[in-house]
């Protein structure tokens, strides 16, 4: 295959596969018309006002999104993520799951890496468990659930991080 | 200053590899000392997230600088992004690719250490866009069937769900949370339009943050790269722990909202 080939099909996967879901939905809305006009159109307003509310806290995410990409490189939290489980390891571990981004899956090699060079279950689950905060993302956060919830559930999820990283790191011992 | 050049064999006599993507090994060299390591490479061009792990390959071993033969634009624009020197355009055996980098090394680090900085906030924009443009597709969706869930889900069908018990209500958020996957944004969106059709916060945001804590659509490729047993038990502890969170997190919210007003 030709490096095009690859290139155009790749691209055409992305694209199916990012534009599926909500092409998917449109069809589902315009199968409802036929059925049940006046539901559909109602369904139809309801999600407009949705997202018109979700014009400035999108504004905000572009706006953190590009002062993250400007000062924080996140591929470098790879330098983060050592064997030390002490208080700086963790701290560590957890700034190196808020800021990492990308899917999952492309994280996996590099941990299994880590793991093999003597990162405990410990730094990973912290690791792994901090990516459920992600800043850039904030702002819809607290459009829906305000600034006092927010703070408490990132609080939270950094002290059940060093539980379950604890809890694993008991398990590595035993 | 360590460079990792791709090649074909793990010696600096090796050949410097044609393309980054088919690389056999990076030679990570101590330009300094000399000193070198070779890290077989595990990058498939055709998996998705391969410029990351091009780059955290190369970042943890403390690599500053790439030489290769060929790169794709599109692991080249990551690199730089992520502040990593890309020479390319390079043959030769390892050896004699060091050679010459040790002698043009002053100059040609400040020229693209210059390029860098002139095209960091391009790129920066240029990211940004791509990351946002990525993230409206699924958040449409989303909002479309929320949109046909607030219509045609009877409220009767959600209390019969959620019942208003602390602790079931955060079960069951956990549940949807841990079989349902992808951004995190959509669960906040989800998750706030349940809240306003009744659900409680507690179910609410155990569905919250097992969303991202628990994967179960992730599992196998987690059992494959940490191993079975810290999958199985990590996603276990997590979808266990996402109850308590949720409690906590909707009393201190609670007590401190009191507290302020």
């Amino acid at each position: 295959m030709t490096r095009d080939n690859t290139k155009s099909s790749r691209i055409a996967s992305v694209f199916n596969y990012t534009f599926l879901f909500p092409v998917s939905a449109a069809v589902i809305y315009a199968v409802l018309f036929f059925i049940t006009p006046d539901a559909t159109l109602l369904a139809l307003a309801g999600s407009g006002k949705i997202l018109l509310n979700m014009v400035t806290p999108l504004v905000l995410i572009f706006v953190v999104m590009l002062l993250i990409n400007l000062f924080v490189k996140p591929a470098r939290v790879a330098k983060f993520l050592g064997t030390d489980s002490g208080i700086r390891g963790t701290i560590l571990a957890a700034v190196a799951g808020i800021i990492s981004t990308g899917p999952i899956y492309a994280w996996y090699p590099l941990l299994k890496d880590l793991k093999e060079k003597g990162a405990g279950n410990y730094t990973i689950s912290v690791f792994l468990y901090n990516r459920a905060v992600k800043p850039f993302l904030l702002p819809v956060m607290i459009e829906y659930f305000g600034w006092l919830y927010v703070m408490a559930l990132i609080v939270l999820t950094f002290s059940a991080s060093i539980l379950v990283g604890c809890a694993m790191a008991y398990v590595q011992n035993r | 200053m360590k460079i990792a050049v791709s090649a074909d064999g793990a010696t600096l006599d090796a050949q410097v590899a044609l393309r980054l993507s088919t690389a056999k090994y990076f030679l990570i060299v101590d330009i300094e000392s000399g000193e070198f390591e070779a890290v077989p490479s595990s990058i498939n061009r055709h998996q998705r997230g391969a410029g990351v792990q091009t780059i955290a390959t190369v970042i943890s071993r403390g690599a500053d600088v790439i030489i290769t033969g060929y790169c794709g634009p599109g692991i080249v624009d990551q690199l730089k992004e992520n502040g990593i020197e890309m020479l390319t355009g390079i043959k030769g055996t390892v050896k004699d690719t060091l050679t010459h980098y040790r002698t043009a090394a002053a100059d040609q680090g400040r020229a693209l250490s210059r390029e860098n900085g002139r095209n960091a906030i391009t790129h920066a924009i240029k990211n940004s866009a791509r990351q946002f443009a990525s993230l409206l597709p699924v958040l449409l969706g989303v909002v479309l069937l929320i949109g046909l869930f607030n219509t045609f889900v009877p409220n009767a069908f959600l209390v019969s769900v959620f019942s208003g018990n602390t602790v079931l209500d955060s079960l069951w958020g956990t549940c949807f949370g841990s079989v349902l996957a992808g951004n995190p944004m959509n669960s906040y969106i989800i998750g706030g339009e349940l809240l306003k059709n009744g659900i409680s916060l507690f179910a609410v945001t155990a569905f919250i943050v097992s969303w991202v804590t628990v994967g179960l659509v992730q599992l196998p490729a987690e059992m494959t790269a940490l191993g079975k047993k810290f999958a199985l038990l990590r996603n276990g502890l997590c979808f266990v722990m996402a109850i308590p969170v949720a409690i906590l997190t909707v009393l201190i919210v609670n007590i401190a909202g009191r507290w302020i007003s």
